[in-house]
């Protein structure tokens, strides 16, 4: 190896750490599906690049690579809940390795449309072992930010099916073993929820009263974020980027 | 060895065997070797899920996956074999022969520089293997086989572009192997 794991850490906190430089942010928004953090997220982008930030936007499970190899086995119902979790954990670590990482490196902001902590509410709301998934995503990537659109099972169970039907493992059918999907999303999401209140105390999550308006909502966002950039660099973050310099071997 | 697992699993309990190596060839015979014929069980081999299948003719675009990328669908592979292949032949009373099974994924994991601690988190879902089959390379062997996980790793991985660095995780590999098989005869001793 060119360089120990702890060249690699004080590299890591230099390049992070360096006041001549503007440092990348991550912000992540989380919560349950109708929350309404997609439309948030929109919003807090466009207002972003009008005030002059350079913007990447990165989605649950939307890599290029492992993408097409879980929406195939989705369609066929055909994965367990480990297979689902390890999936998705290789989805969002080549997305952290190939987007996230190499965006927050070259200083630029990066919102992620879900994070780490769908991966640990949903998996857990299956049945799977808190610890066993938290350390599938080692080395932890901590984002600077995380907005957490909170709102009640039945809002959610509201908003989703009043556009269209859950599908198969949103509505949580492959644990819940109910055939109509909009009953099963009922009682699933109710469970991944109380997961995501969970963590939300847990890792120190801002949250959001996703049952008021939008405007409100935005302004919130506007007023926390602009109160919250200007938190330091986690120093919890050196092993993942040490991880990935490691990998890549760049810069 | 082979043969005596094969001799041990006729007298005893033995249901699940786990044939591990760095040359996906040799794992194959040595599997077949060890299972004796199709009526006493059958051979649960990699990528039955079709994951790395997939993998293989994914858009090149969307950049190498690493180590740890690879270890995770590895695992995701091994929980669709245990699914559908290892648990239900278990409760059928058949012998399976997992081939390659844990010992390949975590050796795999230590040579490409992952913590030991993530790696036997992993694989913290699959039951331990009633017996163990090593299968070391011979000479010929050196280079390993370009089937397999390994194969697969070694053709597609971020770092592993070089023949050096291909040689280097294959011997780290072995290395860890001759350990882990050492440390399991000691077990099967006490």
């Amino acid at each position: 190896m060119p360089f120990s794991a702890a060249a690699l850490r004080r590299k890591a906190r230099q390049h992070f750490t360096d006041p001549s430089r503007s440092r990348g942010l991550l912000v992540a928004f989380e919560g349950p599906d109708g929350s309404g953090k997609t439309t948030q997220r929109k919003l807090f982008k466009t207002w972003l690049k009008s005030e002059g930030y350079d913007v990447v936007t990165t989605k649950w499970n939307s890599s290029e690579l492992i993408k097409p190899i879980i929406s195939s086995r989705k369609s066929a119902h055909a994965l367990s809940p480990e297979e689902f979790s390890l999936l998705h954990g290789a989805d969002f670590r080549h997305r952290v390795e190939h987007e996230i990482l190499p965006a927050l490196w070259d200083g630029k902001l990066v919102i992620a449309d879900r994070f780490l902590f769908t991966g640990l509410a949903r998996d857990v709301a299956r049945g799977l072992d808190l610890d066993w998934v938290l350390k599938l995503y080692q080395p932890l990537l901590w984002p600077d930010l995380v907005f957490y659109f909170a709102v009640s099972p039945v809002t959610s169970g509201k908003r989703v099916s009043a556009m269209r039907a859950p599908n198969f493992y949103e509505a949580g059918q492959d644990v819940t073993d109910v055939n109509d999907p909009v009953e099963s999303y009922q009682r699933f999401i109710g469970r991944v929820i109380r997961e995501y209140e969970s963590l939300a105390l847990i890792f120190n999550f801002i949250t959001v009263d996703g049952e008021q308006s939008i405007g409100d909502q935005h302004r919130q966002i506007r007023r926390l974020f602009l109160e919250g950039r200007q938190r330091p660099w986690s120093e919890w973050n050196e092993d993942a980027v040490a991880d990935w310099l490691a990998v890549n071997g760049r810069r | 060895m082979t043969r005596a697992v094969r001799t041990r699993a006729a007298k005893t309990r033995v249901r699940l065997i786990a044939v591990d190596g760095v040359d996906a060839a040799a794992v194959a015979a040595a599997a077949r070797t060890a299972l004796g014929g199709p009526s006493r069980g059958g051979i649960s081999r990699w990528d039955a899920s079709g994951v790395f299948q997939d993998l293989a003719v994914a858009d090149r675009d969307a950049g190498a996956p690493s180590a740890r990328t690879l270890l995770l669908l590895y695992a995701a592979d091994l929980a669709f074999r245990l699914r559908w292949q290892i648990r239900p032949a278990l409760a059928e009373g058949r012998i399976v022969v997992a081939a390659p099974y844990l010992a390949t994924g975590m050796a795999f994991g230590r040579a490409a520089g992952l913590p030991s601690s993530w790696v036997m988190n992993l694989f913290r879902f699959a039951p331990r293997p009633d017996a163990r089959i090593v299968v070391h390379r011979s000479r010929d062997g050196r280079r390993g086989s370009k089937d397999g996980f390994v194969g697969f790793a070694c053709e597609h991985m971020a770092g592993c572009e070089t023949d050096r660095a291909r040689r280097t995780l294959l011997d780290a590999m072995a290395a860890f192997l001759r350990r882990y098989e050492r440390a399991a005869t000691a077990r099967v001793r006490n």
